[in-house]
C-alpha cells in the first residue's frame, strides 16, 4: 500500500451555505501532508468525514488501505487523531485520561507516554477541565502519539498555542515520525509552520481542492515576475498567469505565474518584453495567490 | 550552527542543510571522525521533515564529505586539502554570484563591482 489516505469525489452538504464538492486527496505513505485552507474552507469537515464521524453524500474514502466507514474499527486502531476541540472528559485527571486512552489502544506505549508527560510537564492529578490551553494541546498530542499510530490526523494541533508550546508539540511529533516512519496529515492555516515540515501540500478553499502537489514543485513553479513592455493578453503562453498588475511608482508590470521554468524567459524576449526580476515566493504568498486565482475562476 | 536555515527560501531545505555542513567541513569546524547529529535529533531540533535530513546526509555522502556507519551514525570523512580548497572556492563563487545578482538589480555592472571589490580589499582583480 503506497497511499495512507485516498479520497475520491467526496461530497457533503451542511445546511444551505456550505458544501464540500468533489474533494479528492492522495496522501502518500510516509509523507507529512499539510492540509491548508482559510478558516471555513471545510478542513475540519473533511477530517470528520475521513474518520467516519460524519456521513458523506458522495465519494470514496480509504485510510491505510481500509475502506471507510466499512472497515472503520480496523482503521481507527492505527490512526491517531488530534481534534480541533478537546475530546476528553473535563472531569478526568491527566493520569485517568491516559489510562482510559491506553485501554482502547493495543499498541499504547506506557514508557513513552510517561516520558512525554514529564517532558510536557503535565501533573498526574490535574483535572482536564483545569488545564491551560497549552497544556491541553500537549495532552492531546501525547494521547495521539503514545498509541503508536501508523497515521496521524491532526486538526489545527497548534492553533492558539504559544510559540514555546508549539515548538514542544511539533518536536515530539517529528521525533515520533523519524523513529516510526508514520504518515502525518496536518491541517493548519499557520502556513509558515508547515513550510518547514511538509513534503506534500493540499489546498482547500470553499469546499473545493485548489491544488495538491509536492511542496518543492508547488514553491518552485509559482513566481512573481517584473516586466517592462509587458505583452498584452490573449496570446498563447507557455505558463499560466494567476494575476497581473501595473506596478505603483514604475512603468513595469508584475505578473504571478504558475508552471514557470527558467527557459521561459525566452518567451518574453521574443514578445519584446524585458524580464527585470523573477522573484521566488514563500509558501504563504503561494497560498494567497492560489486562493485569489481560484476564487476568480469560480466567480 | 543551523540558525540560518530558512524555510521560506526557494533553496530546498535539504540543500541548505547540506550546504551548511559542507561549509563547516571546509572550515574545519567539523573535523574528520566527528559525528553529525542523528537524523532524529536534527529533524526535531530544526522542526523539519526527517526525510529532509536523510536527503541532506545522502547528498553529503555521495559527495564524499561524510560516511554512514550502520548502527553508529554519520561521520565526517578526512578530506584531501585540495577538496577542502575546492569547496572553499565553490562557496566563494556562490557568494560572488549573489553579489552580482544584487548589483544587477540596481543596474550596476560586473566591472564596477570588480573595481569596488579591489578598492575595498586592496587585492587587485584581473580584468
Amino acid at each position: 500500500m503506497s497511499e495512507a489516505i485516498e479520497v475520491r469525489g467526496l461530497g457533503y452538504r451542511a445546511g444551505r451555505s456550505f458544501a464540500l464538492r468533489d474533494v479528492s486527496l492522495t496522501v502518500p505513505a510516509g509523507s507529512i501532508y499539510g492540509f491548508l485552507g482559510p478558516n471555513g474552507a471545510g478542513k475540519t469537515t473533511t477530517i470528520r468525514l475521513l474518520l467516519g464521524m460524519s456521513r458523506r453524500e458522495a465519494g470514496d474514502v480509504r485510510l491505510l488501505g481500509r475502506s471507510i466507514p466499512g472497515e472503520l474499527p480496523a482503521a481507527l486502531s492505527v490512526v491517531g487523531y488530534v481534534p480541533e476541540r478537546p475530546h476528553v472528559y473535563p472531569s478526568l485527571r491527566v493520569d485517568e485520561a491516559m489510562r482510559c486512552h491506553a485501554a482502547f489502544h493495543r499498541r499504547w506505549d506506557d514508557a513513552w507516554a510517561t516520558r512525554l508527560q514529564r517532558m510536557f510537564e503535565l501533573p498526574d492529578d490535574r483535572r482536564i477541565g483545569r488545564l491551560s490551553k497549552g497544556e491541553t494541546g500537549k495532552l492531546l498530542m501525547l494521547l495521539a502519539l503514545a498509541q503508536r499510530p501508523e497515521l496521524l490526523i491532526l486538526d489545527e494541533p497548534t492553533d492558539g498555542l504559544d510559540p514555546m508550546v508549539r515548538r514542544d508539540v511539533l518536536t515530539a511529533l517529528l521525533d515520533y515520525v523519524s523513529e516510526s516512519g508514520a504518515t502525518v496529515f496536518i491541517s493548519s492555516h499557520l502556513v509558515h509552520e508547515l513550510e518547514r515540515m511538509c513534503s506534500w501540500v493540499g489546498v482547500l478553499d470553499h469546499g473545493r481542492m485548489v491544488a495538491e502537489l509536492p511542496i518543492d514543485v508547488l514553491k518552485g513553479g509559482i513566481k512573481r515576475i517584473r516586466l517592462a513592455e509587458a505583452p498584452s493578453n490573449g496570446q498563447q503562453l507557455p505558463f499560466e498567469v494567476l494575476s497581473r498588475a501595473q506596478d505603483a511608482f514604475a512603468s513595469s508590470e508584475t505578473w504571478v505565474v504558475r508552471g514557470w521554468s527558467d527557459p521561459m524567459v525566452q518567451y518574453f524576449d521574443t514578445a519584446g518584453a524585458t524580464v527585470r526580476e523573477v522573484i521566488d515566493l514563500d509558501l504563504e504568498e503561494v497560498f494567497v495567490e492560489l486562493l485569489r486565482s481560484g476564487r476568480e475562476v469560480t466567480r | 550552527m543551523f540558525e540560518e536555515i530558512d524555510p521560506r527560501s526557494p533553496i530546498p531545505l535539504y540543500e541548505q542543510i547540506a550546504a551548511r555542513i559542507r561549509v563547516a567541513v571546509a572550515a574545519e569546524e567539523y573535523r574528520a571522525g566527528d559525528a553529525l547529529p542523528s537524523v532524529r535529533q536534527l529533524s526535531a531540533a530544526l522542526r523539519v521533515n526527517p526525510s529532509t535530513v536523510v536527503q541532506a546526509y545522502r547528498d553529503l555522502e555521495r559527495d564524499g564529505f561524510v560516511e554512514t556507519r550502520h548502527g553508529a551514525g554519520t561521520f565526517v570523512r578526512a578530506l584531501e586539502a585540495e577538496v577542502r580548497e575546492g569547496e572553499r572556492a565553490r562557496q566563494a563563487r556562490a557568494l560572488v554570484r549573489t553579489l552580482l545578482a544584487d548589483a544587477a538589480r540596481l543596474g550596476i555592472g560586473a566591472a564596477e563591482v570588480a573595481r569596488a571589490l579591489a578598492a575595498e580589499t586592496g587585492v587587485p582583480t584581473h580584468e
